[in-house]
């Protein structure tokens, strides 16, 4: 799954120190998730947006298009 | 997308498992070398008990690769604390935990090479089934049945987050199904005639190796 999460953390000038110090979390899980080798459970996903005050959808990209199957 | 260019200033980062794999195969190649040594004095005894100028030799050359195997771990221990900034909280009590773990199984390996009889560089020692002193063996079992646990449980309740339970749970998964299957063909082999008689202690190694190194893979990749 891509996400926007080193893009946002460089905007705050965070090291992954700094951010996985927030989240509570590893340097190597933040970098686990930036590179998108990990994906995060929804209670670190939610974690993550209310630090950024975004929503999940707006920095987890799961590829999903928006078109539905019926 | 916005511009990645704030990285550039940002301090070096990136997966740190190649540092530690290298810190474990000198921290492994240090333990075999001072193996080394053992071997060299034993040898020296039994030829008669005082060290030669070559086994002294020897031995020299073997403490001058332990303090470069030791500078090199020191080097690598650095470039993995500098490596995304400080260390987190959750990272400082793994590690701290980790150093504590093994301390205690160095000082096993210590008292168990002090009460055996006789001095040996053998590694196939670790699959004796030499009888131990009680005292010993009900202190080693109370340490193993009784300490290891609350650590464990200590370890995986405060010490490390998602991702690496993550990891964890799935060299679990990977070392349960080669037991699963590798246990048994053993025994049947062995049953009929081909193998020698399943060995519980190999049988732990390979399980805890299977689950180490799953979980390095999956949380270092």
């Amino acid at each position: 799954m891509e996400n926007r999460l080193r893009v946002l953390r460089a905007e705050r000038q965070w090291s992954q120190a700094e951010l996985g110090e927030r989240l509570d979390v590893s340097r190597q899980a933040v970098n686990a998730i930036e590179t998108g080798k990990y994906d995060p459970s929804l209670p670190l996903a939610f974690k993550i947006a209310r630090l950024f005050g975004m929503k999940i959808e707006e920095i987890f990209d799961d590829g999903f298009d928006g078109e539905q199957n019926d | 997308m916005t511009d990645l260019s704030p990285m550039d200033d940002a301090p070096a980062e990136g997966s740190i498992g190649r540092p530690i794999a290298w810190m474990a195969a000198a921290g492994l190649a240090t333990v075999f070398t001072a193996g080394a040594i053992v071997g060299v004095i034993a040898a020296s005894k039994e030829d008669g008990g005082a060290l030669s100028t070559t086994a002294f030799a020897i031995i020299a050359a073997f403490v001058a690769i332990i303090c470069g195997l030791i500078y090199a771990q020191w080097r690598l221990a650095r470039r993995i604390a500098a490596s995304g900034g400080e260390m987190t909280r959750r990272e400082r009590l793994n590690r701290n935990i980790m150093i504590a773990c093994g301390v205690m199984g160095g000082t096993i390996g210590l008292v168990l090479a002090i009460t055996s009889d006789t001095l040996t560089a053998d590694p196939l020692t670790v699959f004796s089934e030499a009888p131990l002193p009680l005292t010993l063996a009900i202190l080693l079992a109370l340490f193993w049945g009784a300490v290891m646990p609350v650590i464990a449980w200590f370890w995986h309740t405060r010490a490390i987050d998602e991702q690496e339970a993550h990891a964890y749970r799935d060299g679990g998964y990977y070392a349960a199904y080669a037991y699963l299957i590798a246990a048994p063909t053993w025994w049947f082999l062995w049953r009929g005639g081909i193998l020698p008689e399943p060995n519980g202690i190999a049988i732990f190694i390979g399980f805890s190796l299977i689950w180490s190194g799953v979980w390095y893979w999956k949380k270092y990749r």
